[in-house]
């Protein structure tokens, strides 16, 4: 059998009935741009890349010796697949073979990177002298560490090893503090937001310790496309960095489709299901063998996709592990296997998370899938980035969920292109963030009066902790004194560290410890998502019936789960609850007052719904018994008082539909203006209560029955940091509060939808029939007051 | 204590974040230990001075000043039931190689240094500060105990000076948990002070051989029980106690009352004593056992101690152990011991007498012996019937003890080649 091509079933699709609202744009093919090897590079390495078939550099890797050459800090933007690895690498080798003792750190956002890239390290390295490159993460055995610290020429790590691991036992890395020469910083764009805030502290601290050692290392950085990798590079380091930006790397032509699903329902404006029809295009793709990646929104998302297209694509016997799953919480055995079987073929199609967004080596793909827009252009770029070949064409199909953004953005094609990719925001003087890095740098080594912080002054704080009684000053020096090892109670990623084990007891008994099967992991937030108890776990597309979860502090952080199979998968049912802390800012309004400051927001899985597999329709439900979950963060909130509700309308019932429906149309907006995720902000509707000692949290139906029953009916919609303690989203929203009701109002009125639909308040039969015109009621009164 | 009192503030307070209460407990007790202290301590003592509580003086050092007090004893000072000179005299052979000496050289008990530090945590790091260096040697005719103590956290560098300057008479440095703790902290703390622990210093670790010893013998190897226990030492009723340390520091750093450090001062110097005297009973025990009334644990580990030094001596020892009656597990475990190195030496008849009487005093499967045999017949004898026949009661065993799939799969591959080379 003679497969379709890609470009024949690429037309069958355009031409498709359906099709109609969909996109396209067509990029053409590039050829390459190459230069000459620098004169200076040692010839060994010359010979070992002629060896691998290089015979020339791209423009910007020759641009990136030449720039490194020099001693400048540089970042290097270019897409998937345009070898930036070798802008780095080759320098750096050629530094190390002439000079034994000098070092080299390279940090990846994921151990699996760093696997790979030491791969790549050492096949580029085979024929020049000996050296010794090594990864040192939390899979090194403890008998390999010490000749690792002392004798490694490179360590690759991460940032969480070289916080917990390597700073705070600086002594032990003597010979590597000395001779640091290079800080690799690969995947510059995966640090933004907290984790970037936390990074950005965690090389202040670094270089604190190489000053203090003598060495001052040349910072090297490759990132993704952003829309201000050097400021992000600058901010990060806390030096001048040189920016590359134009790649010469060749591409091949490619299609970028926006698929938006056919309209099955024009009166309530249902679409036809977006993950149906992203397994519907994959599956149609992989049964005529074109390798096709197919991303998924969240982890449930790709094994629900996945479990529908492998049923389809894997018809016969022998097909099994044609497609594949592949998402965090997978053990690194598995995610290597299913990387092996991308690169070498056997593995024809995968659906993943976000997870394979990054660097990981996959080679190449002819078709991306985008189930639902990615939250971010940036984003889109990466996953779409994910097919093309050099010479052939390629494919990246946008399949639009019914949501606001991604409806948005179908309809805005030129905004998704025309636009840059998002700001990468951090804030390492955020004071949360600060505080625990200053706790840990005086662990490493004293502060001197007046220090600095990378540019950050702090007196104030070193003052602070020093009254608490973590620092004590002698000789003009603080020194840490506390029996903690501060380190150890910081995590840059998520709250916790702790992650559950899940565990397979379907052929053996749960109290048996040995030999057990371990089957996945789920880090500690996405457990009462995901394995509370009764839930169906699906791991590339098999079901798991979760029997416990053990999740106490005195307990080992497992869950026991036993094959089964169902027709239906489970979805959370969270509770919510917000508390005031404090109010930093108000505007001065009688009828509507919007206000930024702290708040407690408590959250906590109650139960959970059943869902059919093949109609997504809700078939049960249940309860669970979990723990709840707080944070402090920051928020924005806009409270209407009664008398203006009241002129609205008489029914409380519309009223709160109206105002949920004001409230999910602002949460998908804001992200816009913020250039953030829509997951990195909250949304809540309640009133405004303060802090106190009774924090019980409420599903949506009982926050409505309490609404009801307010004896003094003022409501409050709350936008809040998803982040704990807040990475200054919500006091962005506080300055830009009009731009936002103004476009929500815009937004209300263009919507061709009757009574409501995802792209504005919601679906009609999730907020109410009378809730898009009291929502527009409640905008234009509360744009009417300001 | 390893956690803050205060919860880092902005950070999620998930229900784990609260913590045990029993920290705060722990704190709380300390402060009433200190506070009962400042309102009961007799009242002349409030006007001493730390250093004349603990009889100490400065030292200056090119590095700034210190704090150093010294006590002499005479080599027959009893600290419990053998006086603390025996050491010298018994051949530190092989008790300093089994406590980790490197070099193979002759060490004599009177060049070593005996350590012992007190310090700010039990965590290993930059931030973790040896505030007091207790060292114990011996000279022309007596011991000498040195304590260093920083009396604020800027005084380091002339604490590490003072310790560095003894460093050069000594070949080595013994310490009781020395390679988890004092050796790498102490490293830790030389670099900080920019100096290096000079290269010809041998580390001695006396929890090593302690743990070979007594593992199985005593309920923990602490060295307050090994001195309790062993030693025949009993320290005077103190209720501070080991984890109080770093806060009775801290206090003192902030609010100078003598009294709690001196009880530091007190306990570090029980420290070191214990230390040397546990050398000396080490080394007498390596080389006159019968002197001592040892059960039966103890000559296994100290047999377990001779084995890569002389197999004759280690030999000797577990046939004491056997002898005196070495019950259960541990004889389970000695017994298979001996015969996997009755068969490495190539003592068959040994080593399957071993095998045999761990099958016979089986209880549960343990498939290790059935293996060992089955393989002697097999490959050694070369009696395949009888090697079947043996199999077959291993599986029938391994069955009624329901054991793991992997081991009945071993089982079953070696009865299908024994069978083929029956027929054969």
């Amino acid at each position: 059998m003679v497969a379709t091509s890609l470009r024949q079933l690429l037309d069958d699709l355009l031409t498709s009935p359906g099709i109609g609202e969909s996109r396209t744009r067509y990029f053409d093919a590039r050829p390459a741009r190459t230069a000459h090897f620098p004169s200076w590079l040692d010839p060994r390495i010359v010979d070992a890349l002629r060896a691998r078939g290089v015979n020339e550099l791209y423009s910007h890797q020759a641009q990136a010796l030449e720039a490194i050459a020099k001693g400048n800090h540089l970042v290097v933007v270019t897409p998937t697949a345009s070898g930036k690895t070798l802008c780095y690498n080759l320098p750096i080798l050629h530094t190390l073979i002439h000079d034994p003792e000098a070092r080299a750190l390279y940090l990846f956002p994921t151990k699996a990177l760093a696997q790979d890239q030491l791969a790549e390290l050492n096949a580029l390295s085979k024929s020049l002298p000996a050296l010794r490159m090594f990864t040192y993460d939390g899979d090194t055995p403890q008998d390999a560490r010490r000749s690792i610290r002392a004798r490694a020429n490179v360590v690759l790590t991460n940032p969480d090893m070289l916080h917990s691991g390597i700073l705070p036992h600086h002594t032990k890395w003597l010979s590597l503090f000395e001779n640091l020469r290079y800080v690799v910083i690969d995947e510059l764009h995966a640090y933004r937001g907290v984790f970037g805030s936390h990074l950005a502290n965690v090389l202040r601290r670094l270089k604190r310790l190489c000053r203090y050692y003598g060495s001052n290392p040349q910072f090297i950085m490759a990132s993704a496309t952003i829309a201000n990798p050097r400021d992000l590079a600058e901010r990060l380091t806390g030096e001048p960095v040189e920016e590359l930006t134009e790649s010469g790397a060749p591409t091949g032509e490619k299609l970028i489709i926006l698929y938006n699903p056919p309209v099955v329902n024009p009166e309530l404006g249902i679409r036809a299901p977006y993950l149906i029809e992203a397994a519907r295009l994959a599956i149609r793709f992989l049964k005529e063998q074109v390798p096709t990646i197919v991303f998924a929104q969240s982890r449930l998302a790709a094994e629900v996709l996945l479990s529908t297209i492998k049923s389809a694509v894997e018809a016969k016997p022998g097909d099994a592990g044609l497609v594949r799953g592949y998402r965090g919480g997978y053990l690194p055995g598995r995610r290597r296997e299913i990387e092996r079987g991308l690169r070498e073929g056997e593995v024809l199609g995968v659906v993943s998370t976000n997870a394979l967004e990054l660097g990981v080596d996959i080679g190449h793909l002819d078709v991306a899938i985008l189930s639902g827009y990615p939250g971010t252009i940036a984003s889109m770029w990466q996953q779409a980035g994910r097919a093309g070949r050099r010479n052939e064409l390629a494919a990246a199909i946008l399949v639009a969920s019914s949501a606001p953004l991604d409806q948005f953005m179908v309809e805005n094609a030129d905004y998704l292109f025309g636009s840059p990719p998002e700001h990468a925001l951090i804030n390492p003087d955020n004071p949360y963030i600060l505080i625990d890095h200053l706790k840990c740098a005086a662990f490493e080594l004293p502060f001197s009066a007046g220090e600095r912080f990378g540019e950050a002054v702090i007196d104030r704080e070193v003052r602070a902790l020093t009254e608490e009684g973590l620092l004590h000053e002698a000789g003009g020096r603080y020194h840490w004194t506390s029996e903690t090892y501060p380190a150890d109670h910081l995590s840059l990623r998520t709250v916790t560290t702790d992650n559950f084990l899940v565990i397979d007891t379907t052929a053996r008994d749960a109290r048996e410890k040995k030999g057990r099967k371990v089957i996945a992991e789920v880090d500690w937030k996405g457990a009462f998502q995901m394995i509370y108890p009764k839930a169906i776990y699906l791991i590339e597309g098999e079901q798991f019936e979760v029997q416990e979860l053990h999740f106490r502090e005195d307990e080992e952080k497992v869950a026991y789960v036993k094959r089964v199979s169902v027709d239906y998968f489970t979805d959370a049912i969270s509770a919510k609850g917000i508390w005031l802390l404090e109010r930093f800012d108000r505007t001065p309004a009688a009828e509507v007052e919007h206000a930024r400051g702290e708040v407690l927001v408590a959250e906590k899985v109650v139960g959970f719904k059943k869902i059919k597999f093949q109609t997504m329709e809700n078939v049960g439900s249940g309860e669970v018994e979990l723990p709840q979950q707080e944070m402090q963060t920051s928020a924005y909130w806009i409270t209407i008082g009664q008398t203006l509700l009241e002129r609205i309308s008489s029914s409380r019932d519309e009223l709160i539909d109206g105002l949920r429906g004001v409230s999910y149309l602002l949460h998908q907006l804001a992200p816009v203006f913020l250039m953030c995720d829509v997951r990195d902000l909250g949304s809540w509707l309640g009133e405004e209560t303060p802090v106190g000692e009774e924090r019980r949290v409420r599903t949506v139906r009982e926050i409505r029955q309490a609404l009801l029953e307010l004896p003094h009916f003022s409501p409050t919609i709350y936008l809040y940091d998803s982040h704990p303690g807040g990475i200054g989203l919500a006091e962005k929203l506080y300055t830009l509060y009009p731009d936002l009701i103004r476009h929500a109002l815009t937004r209300l009125r263009e919507c061709s939808c009757q009574l409501g639909c995802p792209s504005c308040v919601g679906p009609v039969n999730e907020v109410g029939r009378k809730a898009k015109a009291v929502a527009r009621a409640l905008l234009e009164r509360v744009k009417r007051e300001e | 204590m390893k956690r803050e009192e205060k919860a880092g503030r902005g950070r999620a307070l998930d229900i784990r974040c609260q913590g045990p209460g029993a920290r705060a407990d722990d704190v709380r007790q300390v402060i009433k230990l200190v506070e009962a202290r400042r309102v009961y301590g007799r009242p002349h003592h409030q006007q001493k001075t730390l250093a004349e509580l603990v009889r100490g003086s400065y030292q200056e050092t090119d590095f700034g000043t210190v704090l150093v007090a010294s006590r002499r004893f005479p080599p027959s000072y009893r600290h419990g039931l053998l006086p603390i000179g025996s050491v010298l005299e018994k051949p530190l052979h092989p008790l300093a190689a089994a406590a980790g000496s490197q070099s193979g050289k002759e060490l004599r008990a009177d060049r070593l240094l005996y350590v012992d530090t007190e310090t700010t945590g039990l965590m290993m790091g930059t931030g973790t500060y040896a505030f007091l260096i207790g060292v114990g040697f011996f000279d022309d005719d007596g011991f000498t105990l040195r304590q260093y103590f920083m009396e604020d956290l800027d005084q380091e560098p002339a604490l590490i000076a003072a310790f560095d300057e003894l460093l050069p008479r000594f070949d080595g440095i013994v310490a009781y948990n020395g390679r988890a703790f004092d050796f790498p902290i102490l490293e830790t703390r030389f670099i900080l002070s920019r100096r290096r622990l000079p290269g010809h210093i041998e580390y001695l670790d006396l929890l090593r051989t302690s743990r070979a010893l007594w593992k199985d013998h005593l309920p923990d190897y602490r060295l307050t029980t090994i001195e309790a226990e062993v030693l025949g030492y009993r320290r005077e009723a103190d209720d501070l106690q080991g984890w109080m340390i770093p806060h009775i520091y801290f206090t003192w750093l902030r609010q100078r009352r003598p009294e709690p450090i001196a009880g530091v001062f007190a306990r570090n110097v029980d420290d070191v004593l214990s230390l040397v005297a546990l050398a000396g009973w080490q080394a007498a025990l390596f080389h006159d056992p019968y002197s001592f009334d040892l059960a039966p644990p103890e000559w296994s580990g100290l047999g377990r101690l001779w084995e890569p030094f002389s197999w004759e001596r280690s030999r000797a020892c577990y046939q004491e152990a056997l002898n005196a009656g070495l019950k259960g597990e541990l004889w389970q475990r000695l017994a298979k011991r001996l015969a996997s190195i009755e068969k490495r030496r190539g003592n068959w008849g040994e080593a399957r007498k071993f095998w045999e009487e761990c099958i016979a005093a089986d209880e549960r499967f343990d498939p290790q012996p059935w293996e060992e045999l089955a393989k002697h017949y097999e490959h050694r004898a070369k009696e395949y019937t009888r090697a079947r026949e043996f199999v077959l009661t291993a599986l029938d065993r391994a069955l009624e003890c329901q054991a793991r799939e992997a081991i009945l799969a071993r089982l079953q591959h070696r009865l299908t080649r024994l069978n083929n080379k029956c027929e054969a």
